[in-house]
């Protein structure tokens, strides 16, 4: 069966439907992260770089993240170990030792008792928390700033109130949905993660511009064909972004960078949804009542 | 034939760019001996005529090849020679031929660059400092504790670094230090305290440190600085340093008028010394206190012996924490306090070899990722004259990206690293749009279209960077990086590859 014919056969009966299965997706991630918020205080837990303490690197291969993990919980409560890999050589190539309540140069010596280092091995970042915080609020205005861009650049483009909002929407869904998934999945957020979210507002809003674009201002072929065609394009598009970052996210060994391709592949997976499920069916809904 | 279609003047543009840019970048094969980065005064190197010019391209630092005939391969091979103990070093470098002697070379070397483009501290590693005094300083006080930071730093020997001033747009004012290679506890030690030095008699100071009161500090000198003694004391070894400064006039005749009214006390073994000492504090902490000898009373003298203690657990620990005082103590007491007392409020150390583990895998799966989707673009359009200009477009937007910093001489890192990546990325959906909308059914007329397109593309290229530019000054610019490469990314893409990519397909399609 032709796409164009499948898409007509799925979204002629249903797309109303379709439209509360994207909204339910937002739905359950506010209640996720009003639950979050409930329970600690923030929607998401903050790592070092947004909330203050150390993060320490000791490279050195093949150490034991369980062993030292555990060593250093029977001393302090909130301490936070990760294996640092090295994928391109399949090696673990040290660890990650993340704590907001010690001073760094007594984590330092507590580290010695247990492993051996020298100097060229030890890579620490400290960050007061005032500063962080500071830090936090200044990129979370930064991230509300580009949101209320984009839309006033959807509004102008589209004039029109329903096709602009749908956009809009998905890429709330995109952003608080990804942001639930995040929280699911116990990562903390540091500030790398706060600029892949950024980025999700640019690419979350170019699918949905192509589909609106396609959907509503181009006359050639039923609307069906259309959609299909913008299916095409946008997935093609979609993909290889998907790919790109999986690839890079896989190959990458900077924590940083790690967590920003980690955010925007989810983010990419739930814009499909947002994108083809609920902005697709508003749309449909919305040249349907037009006639 | 058609080839020579291909050369558009959006082609040739971009490829005129891509010139530029590697003429920038300058990626260079030959890498032989080490480079030198940095010549002293008055050492026997600058007596042998070696200079190093200011502001010169990573790769245009002049490099020793051979050593007293030894090939020169590695930082190793340089120790190695340079320690071997040979009175006279024949140095011969890649431009000429000097002969010194083997003491005070005051040369500091580095691996030869094999391109122009200058790591960040997160890629190079070293030492970096985010600093917030701790009260509301004026433009000119903001420009003295720069300047003083400078100074004591110069003082105490650190090369490479970077001090300037940054801002964020919750007003708040800092100063960024970054240093390749120094330990973050010098650092700490160095521009995290106010350094502010005081001798006092009693509860008068008598004099502070800096020029004003004190004239001359004696150091590298063995008759007049030095560690003097060391003892086991309880619980490891103590030194004791001492090293002779010089007075001000006005600063002795203050501790004149002091000594002269103090009371004459005698000790058991006999000595005759003033009834209080003086007492030397540095940021409020004593660090030592000296008996005044009896005679002084009352005299204006200007020679006086500083001195203090070093500990350890082994004496040779103790030796170098009394060195490592003594070098500290020098450097305030000539470059004076800062103005303000500071907070460091973000440190960064990075390892160099973690700063190149990160690089190497940054790049590489910057590699891999295009080489990924080049794979999903062939199978999507299983048509090679889609998927090469694709991937020969993406690429070569990530090295104009590339060579735009350099250009500029912005520091690579990670932050910067990523943009690249998202402008990159960008680049490939706008890409696919181009292919799908000139070779789909629907193609009416080209040239109406693009010019539709044109108003989405522009808006959505206008949104990006504008949502950009908060990033420059937020947190005090520490993800600029990325926004400087994502800005670039989009106007280059919207500007130069996207138009000469649409051009390509035009051609290559048009049959």
């Amino acid at each position: 069966m032709k796409l164009d014919a499948f898409l007509e056969r799925v979204y002629e009966k249903n797309y109303k439907k379709l439209i509360f299965a994207s909204l339910g997706m937002l739905v359950v991630a506010l209640i996720i992260l009003g639950i979050n918020y409930y329970s600690t205080g923030s929607f998401i837990e903050k790592d070092v770089s947004l909330k203050g303490g150390i993060s320490v690197t000791i490279e050195k291969e093949n150490l034991d993240e369980v062993e030292i993990s555990d060593y250093l919980n029977q001393k302090y409560s909130d301490i936070n170990v990760r294996t640092l890999t090295d994928l391109s050589t399949r090696k673990n190539i040290g660890l990650i030792i993340e704590s907001s309540g010690i001073a760094e140069e007594e984590l330092k010596s507590v580290l010695r008792e247990k492993i051996q280092f020298d100097e060229g091995q030890y890579s620490a970042e400290e960050y007061s928390s005032a500063f962080s915080e500071s830090f936090f609020r200044q990129l979370i205005k930064v991230l509300i700033f580009a949101f209320v861009l984009m839309a006033i650049v959807v509004a102008v483009t589209f004039r029109d109130f329903i096709p602009s909002l749908a956009v809009i929407l998905a890429a709330i869904t995109d952003l608080l949905v990804t942001l639930a998934v995040i929280s699911l999945a116990g990562i903390k957020l540091s500030s790398g993660g706060i600029i892949a979210f950024l980025l999700v507002i640019g690419y979350s809003i170019d699918t949905d511009i192509l589909l609106t674009t396609k959907l509503l201002k181009r006359k050639v072929g039923t609307m069906y064909e259309r959609f299909a065609q913008s299916i095409t394009t946008g997935l093609t598009m979609t993909i290889t972004t998907v790919v790109a970052v999986l690839v890079a996210f896989i190959f990458s060994t900077a924590p940083v960078l790690k967590q920003i391709f980690l955010i925007i592949f989810i983010a990419l997976i739930v814009d499909i949804i947002s994108t083809y499920i609920g902005n697709a069916s508003i749309l449909i809904w919305h040249i349907k009542n037009k006639k | 034939m058609k080839i020579k279609q291909l050369f558009t003047t959006r082609v040739i543009i971009l490829l005129f760019l891509i010139l530029i840019s590697f003429l920038a970048i300058k990626p260079t094969l030959n890498t032989e001996g080490v480079a030198i980065r940095s010549v002293d005064l008055n050492s026997s190197a600058a007596f042998a005529g070696i200079v190093v010019h200011k502001n010169l391209q990573p790769t245009d630092y002049e490099r020793i090849l051979e050593i007293n005939s030894q090939k020169i391969n590695s930082l190793e091979d340089y120790s190695r020679v340079i320690d071997s103990g040979e009175e006279k070093l024949m140095i011969t470098t890649d431009r000429g031929f000097y002969t010194l002697l083997n003491e005070n070379i005051g040369i500091t070397v580095d691996r030869p660059a094999s391109n122009n483009i200058i790591r960040g501290l997160e890629l190079q590693g070293g030492t970096r400092a985010l600093i917030q005094p701790s009260e509301k300083l004026t433009e000119q006080e903001y420009q003295d504790l720069i300047d003083t930071m400078q100074n004591r730093l110069d003082v105490y020997g650190i090369k490479q670094l970077v001090i300037k001033s940054a801002s964020d747009f919750e007003g708040n004012k800092y100063v960024i230090v970054e240093i390749a290679g120094a330990t973050k506890e010098e650092v700490k030690e160095l521009i995290g305290k106010q350094g502010k030095f005081e001798a006092k008699i009693g509860d008068e100071v008598v004099f502070n440190g800096g020029d004003k009161d004190i004239t001359f500090v004696c150091r590298n000198d063995g008759t007049c600085s030095g560690i003097r003694s060391c003892n086991e004391v309880q619980g490891g070894y103590q030194c004791q340093f001492e090293f002779q400064i010089k007075l001000s006039e006005t600063a002795a005749q203050r501790q004149a008028d002091v000594t002269g009214n103090l009371d004459v006390n005698v000790s058991e073994q006999g000595y005759q010394y003033l009834e209080k000492p003086l007492d030397l504090y540095l940021d409020g902490v004593l660090v030592d206190s000296l008996n005044i000898a009896s005679d002084l009373k009352g005299k204006a003298a200007r020679d006086i012996l500083i001195s203090g203690p070093g500990i350890g657990a082994s004496q040779e620990d103790a030796l170098q924490n009394a060195n490592d005082n003594m070098k500290k103590l020098q450097t305030v007491l000539i470059t004076g306090a800062l103005p303000a007392s500071l907070n460091i409020v973000k440190m960064d150390s990075i390892s160099p070899t973690l700063g190149s583990t990160f690089e190497k895998n940054a790049l590489t799966s910057v590699l891999l990722a295009i080489l990924a989707v080049a794979v999903v673009i062939f199978i999507r359009y299983r048509n090679i004259k889609i998927a090469l200009p694709m991937v020969l477009i993406s690429s070569s937007e990530a090295f104009l990206i590339l060579g735009f910093l350099t250009l500029i001489h912005y520091n690579l890192d990670l932050a910067a690293i990523a943009g690249i990546i998202a402008a990159v990325g960008t680049g490939v959906d706008d890409q696919v749009v181009i292919v799908d909308e000139t070779l789909g059914k629907e193609s009416a007329n080209w040239k109406e279209r693009y010019k539709k397109a044109f108003f989405i593309i522009f808006a959505a290229y206008l949104t990006a960077v504008a949502s950009m530019i908060p990033l420059w000054t937020a947190g005090v610019g520490l993800l600029k990086g990325f926004a400087i490469a994502t800005v670039a990314g989009v106007t280059i893409g919207v500007f130069i590859t996207r138009p000469a990519f649409a051009s390509i397909i035009k051609v290559l399609f048009n049959e």
